[in-house]
């Protein structure tokens, strides 16, 4: 049913725009809790169907990406064959023992803890798996538990530009500017521990008074009982003892990390069945299959509002507000990506940005390195703005406020507004600093 | 006489010392009750959202969540029953002002007994912060008489005329 009739551009490009702020604004609001993969789907299957992106186009689109749907698959079989080892029950009990029964020596250390855990597996390893890891741990021990969520859940995406495979979203923006290892870590490494002491030195404040007691380690489980099979567990310590530095190489020879990361997947995969672990239908469904619809519907979407030129007219535009300095370059980048990113999800708007900032490309090294790393800087951090969610998820916790009860969503939202413009600021100008 | 003392885990002992306060005859039926926060849980399912995944429920490790707040909430009671002797414990999960009101009402309590927030360092200084959210929305919407049960601050005073 594609449109076999001549369209005129200025019809093309407005009609794309709709199906394309359609599908956006679906993703902000989820209407009738339609899931985000099937929005984004939708979208794209309205644009082939229009006529309005060849699919040969599309289906190129997707293949040029291939590096990045890899990467989430072995991102997430990474992660959760390290959580059927034990490894981040283990870890946290360690936090705790290291942490010599003070409650703020235990924030800290949950800090540490979710900063190396990002850096290695991943953003979402620390809040999807570190996180209710804590709850336990800290319910347990009869800790409060807010102050410890909420050090969980910012850290994840606070120490998410450490490495490029730190978040899913670096791996998207390098797969298009590719930045070698040292540019990388010399943009972006040091910003991260910026934003990452902003982080603990506000949340101690903040906290302060809830941290002050001590816990009794006899609440703590045993070693033994947090790892669940020991030479499984062994296993993958070694396995991760190759793959992080595997990583780091292959960062540094611009090899595809997601090889890398599916491989380690597939050899803790290997270890896990035959131990007895899991099973293929169990490791299969630790894969949230719907990213992969989600992800490939908006890159779909985003490519052909990037046919019509829009995206290359927002590039421009971000070009002139950053007034041709780097410094503008980097406000920009990282206040914008930020921006988006809390009213859409952050995955869409890193893939609007790799194809705005194509018209950048041209600008001077520090100009376009400032809004390639800005990119990565705001999509990573600017999540910790609406933690628990986008603008609309909040505006709706909003009106529940209204009936007097406290909704405790808002205080992630409370919290995120101190902190993370603090955080953006702070980082970008570091960024900056060093272009 | 019905009494109802709202446990937070670490109020037991001035709980404890309020109840002795009532020696009414008949003796007042002292309660316990402790809820179980559900925010916690469903903050993190939110965060599920944003990574696009399923909710937490389809996970193995809830079991393990539901088993920590159950053992923390027996914990609690018993520390309060050790104050309190002979008291009927009531375990409730939700938001903890809405199940505190909504079972005070259904308990058909006479007082409620509450402390103004949970405390789990230094006692705060007296002021407009000094009561949190959950007293102060018990304070609002209880159906009977709250006592509000705080440390002696006798040495932040006098307040500045």
């Amino acid at each position: 049913m594609f449109l076999f009739f001549p369209l005129p551009e200025f019809w093309r490009t407005i009609l794309t725009s709709f199906v394309a702020l359609v599908t956006l604004a679906g993703i902000m609001t989820r209407p009738f809790r339609w899931s985000e993969a099937r929005i984004a789907v939708g979208g794209a299957g309205a644009l082939l169907v229009l006529g309005l992106i060849r699919p040969a186009d599309a289906a190129l689109t997707l293949l040029r990406d291939w590096n990045t749907f890899l990467f989430f698959l072995g991102m997430m079989g990474l992660s959760a064959m390290a959580e059927a080892a034990g490894l981040f029950d283990w870890l946290a009990v360690q936090a705790a023992r290291l942490a010599h029964k003070s409650a703020a020596r235990l924030f800290l250390n949950v800090f540490l803890l979710g900063s190396a855990i990002s850096m290695i597996f991943s953003n979402d390893a620390t809040a999807l798996i570190l996180t209710p890891v804590v709850y336990v741990l800290v319910t347990r021990l009869r800790l409060p538990v807010l102050p410890y969520l909420f050090a969980c859940t910012f850290i994840a995406d606070t120490a998410s530009f450490l490495l490029p495979i730190s978040n899913p979203i670096n791996i998207i923006v390098m797969s298009r500017y590719p930045l070698g290892l040292w540019t990388f870590l010399r943009l972006l490494f040091l910003p991260s521990l910026v934003a990452i002491t902003l982080n603990i030195g506000i949340f101690y404040l903040l906290y302060r008074s809830q941290l002050k007691g001590t816990f009794d380690i006899g609440r703590l489980p045993t070693v033994e009982k947090a790892v669940k099979h020991k030479p499984y567990f062994r296993y993958t310590l070694w396995v991760l003892a190759v793959v992080a530095p595997s990583y780091v190489i292959a960062a540094a020879f611009q090899f595809p990390l997601s090889v890398i990361s599916v491989a380690g997947a597939l050899l803790l995969m290997a270890g896990a069945l035959f131990w007895k672990r899991t099973t293929l239908m169990e490791a299969g469904k630790a894969i949230s299959w719907p990213i992969f619809g989600f992800i490939a519907g908006m890159f779909v979407v985003v490519r052909a509002i990037e046919v019509t030129g829009l995206t290359i007219k927002l590039g421009n535009l971000l070009l002139r507000l950053s007034g041709g300095t780097s410094f503008g370059a980097v406000m920009v980048g990282t206040f914008g990506s930020a921006l988006g990113t809390n009213l859409i999800n952050n995955v869409p708007m890193a893939v609007v940005m790799n194809s705005s900032l194509s018209s950048v490309q041209q600008a001077a090294p520090a100009i376009r390195n400032g809004f390639v790393a800005a990119t990565m800087f705001g999509c990573d951090l600017g999540p910790n703005l609406t933690t628990v969610g986008s603008l609309a998820t909040i505006l709706w916790l909003l009106i529940l406020r209204q009936r007097d009860v406290e909704v405790s969503g808002l205080d992630y939202f409370k919290v995120g507004v101190l902190v993370t413009p603090v955080m953006l600021f702070a980082g970008a100008l570091t960024i900056w600093l060093l272009l | 006489m019905r009494i109802l003392g709202c446990l937070d885990g670490t109020n037991a002992e001035q709980i404890g010392r309020a109840a002795q306060m009532f020696n009414a005859t008949p003796p007042p039926a002292f309660g316990l009750l402790t809820v179980i926060d559900i925010g916690p849980r469903e903050d993190i399912d939110r965060m599920r959202g944003r990574f696009l995944r399923a909710p937490m429920r389809h996970q193995p490790v809830t079991r393990e969540m539901l088993a920590a707040e159950e053992a923390a909430a027996q914990d609690i009671l018993s520390a309060g029953l050790a104050c309190v002797q002979g008291a009927e414990t009531l375990v409730r999960q939700g938001r903890p002002e809405l199940e505190i009101v909504n079972a005070a009402a259904e308990w058909k309590a006479d007082v409620i007994l509450i402390c103004p927030s949970a405390q789990y360092g230094e006692p705060p200084q007296l002021g407009p912060r000094f009561m949190g959210h959950i007293a102060r929305f018990v304070l609002d919407h209880a159906p009977c008489p709250v006592l509000l049960v705080r440390q002696l601050a006798r040495e932040q005073f006098p307040i500045e005329r």
